[in-house]
């Protein structure tokens, strides 16, 4: 009991930041995971209204984006990591879109945060989630040209088959095995 | 007319003293090179220094996995080079792909792509390996057993057949004009 009271009184300021954003929000949902760690649930259109209203509230900088997949769901978790210097916590933005390559569509938060733009091309590579209104969507990135298109980050892409395909080397192994010696 | 074969043993001394390394780090061996440039291994003992230019280097460390995307890279820098060019792989990444065994971005075997004199086994090889694998060049190179610029001209059609494999013909083009279209929208801005 005296240590649920404790936490209690560490993480006051993070419930007091986050009653100021949901007053703003209602749409949203949000928890404190521990001391400095919050964590919002958003619906993936009202993406760029929290984003600014976070930026409001001093969340000045953007760590990441990053996607989770979710293969029996049918979905995509996009996670927007932010920090804010002023309060020194780190947010979770967690947001659900199906994870179809034709669906996986997201707005483009590049106008509020500058940096999005490398974390977008990045999910994109990597799993096809589209962000519309980012012109540089189909500028290469970090995977080569044989890659692309294949987004070998997704959790139903035959990832040993591939290598075989490509390197033509591991054919003399058995994928029953679980435990390699090359 | 002067057979300048007979200095052979002469050049192939001076060339063992004066390896200059193309700085070009790959992997997670570049930060095994503080140590190996710095004062307690201090390679410049031997004559060796790094070298932005791939024009005047020697020695081309390959210091770590290999994607293909750098691979790339390697092999137009390797090309580049004068000869006599002597290359080193440094781990298992670049001998039969190591913990990257199994992954879709690192190739398996390097010396498919491009002739390597030494290896050094160990992942990461510890300075002293690395050490041990220099003097091994070293001997390699005075008594001229490190040819294999010599053997990527002999067999550059096994090479390239196995570039060309990997990339796709014609890669070099491809990889040179995949980003004008980019660099083009730029300037009009
Ligand atoms: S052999 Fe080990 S240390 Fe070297 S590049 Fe591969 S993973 Fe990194």
């Amino acid at each position: 009991m005296a240590d649920g009271q404790e936490e209690g009184v560490k993480t006051m300021r993070e419930e007091t930041i986050i009653q100021k954003i949901l007053e703003k929000a209602p749409y949203a949902e949000g928890k404190v995971r521990r001391e400095r760690r919050i964590e919002f649930k958003i619906p993936a259109e009202r993406i760029r209204d929290f984003l600014m209203l976070l930026k409001e509230k001093d969340f000045e900088s953007m760590m990441q984006i990053t996607v989770v997949d979710w293969p029996n769901d049918g979905e995509y978790e996009l996670v927007y990591q932010m920090w804010s210097y002023t309060h020194a916590v780190h947010a979770f933005v967690k947001t659900r879109i199906p994870r179809d390559l034709d669906k996986a569509r997201m707005p483009t938060v590049r106008d509020i945060y500058p940096v999005a733009e490398t974390y977008e091309r990045d999910a994109h590579d990597f799993f096809g989630v589209y962000f519309e209104g980012n012109d540089k969507m189909e500028m290469p990135w970090i995977l080569d040209d044989t890659e692309q298109g294949l987004f070998p980050y997704r959790k139903d892409f035959d990832w040993i088959g591939y290598v075989k395909k490509k390197y033509k080397i591991l054919d003399r192994f058995d994928e029953d095995k679980d435990n390699y010696v090359i | 007319m002067v057979d300048w074969r007979l200095f052979e043993p002469l050049f192939n001394y001076a060339r063992k003293k004066s390896m200059w390394i193309v700085a070009f780090c790959t992997g997670c061996g570049g930060i095994e090179m503080p140590p190996l440039m710095t004062s307690r291994y201090d390679l410049e003992r031997f004559g060796m220094m790094p070298n932005p230019a791939p024009r005047m280097a020697d020695l081309f460390l390959i210091t770590g996995y290999v994607t293909p995307k750098t691979l790339k890279r390697i092999i137009i820098t390797y090309e580049m080079q004068p000869d006599p060019k002597y290359v080193m792989a440094h781990g298992s990444c670049p001998l039969n792909g190591g913990p990257y065994w199994d992954s879709y971005n690192a190739i398996k075997h390097l010396d498919k792509y491009i002739p390597v004199d030494v290896v050094i086994a160990g992942c990461m090889p510890r300075p002293e390996a690395v050490m041990d694998g220099i003097n091994k060049m070293m001997e390699m190179i005075e008594n001229g057993t490190a040819d294999g610029w010599k053997r990527y001209k002999e067999n550059y059609e096994w090479y390239k057949k196995n570039q060309d494999e990997l990339f796709g013909e014609g890669w070099r083009e491809r990889e040179a004009r995949r980003w004008l279209p980019w660099l083009m929208d730029k300037k009009k801005e």
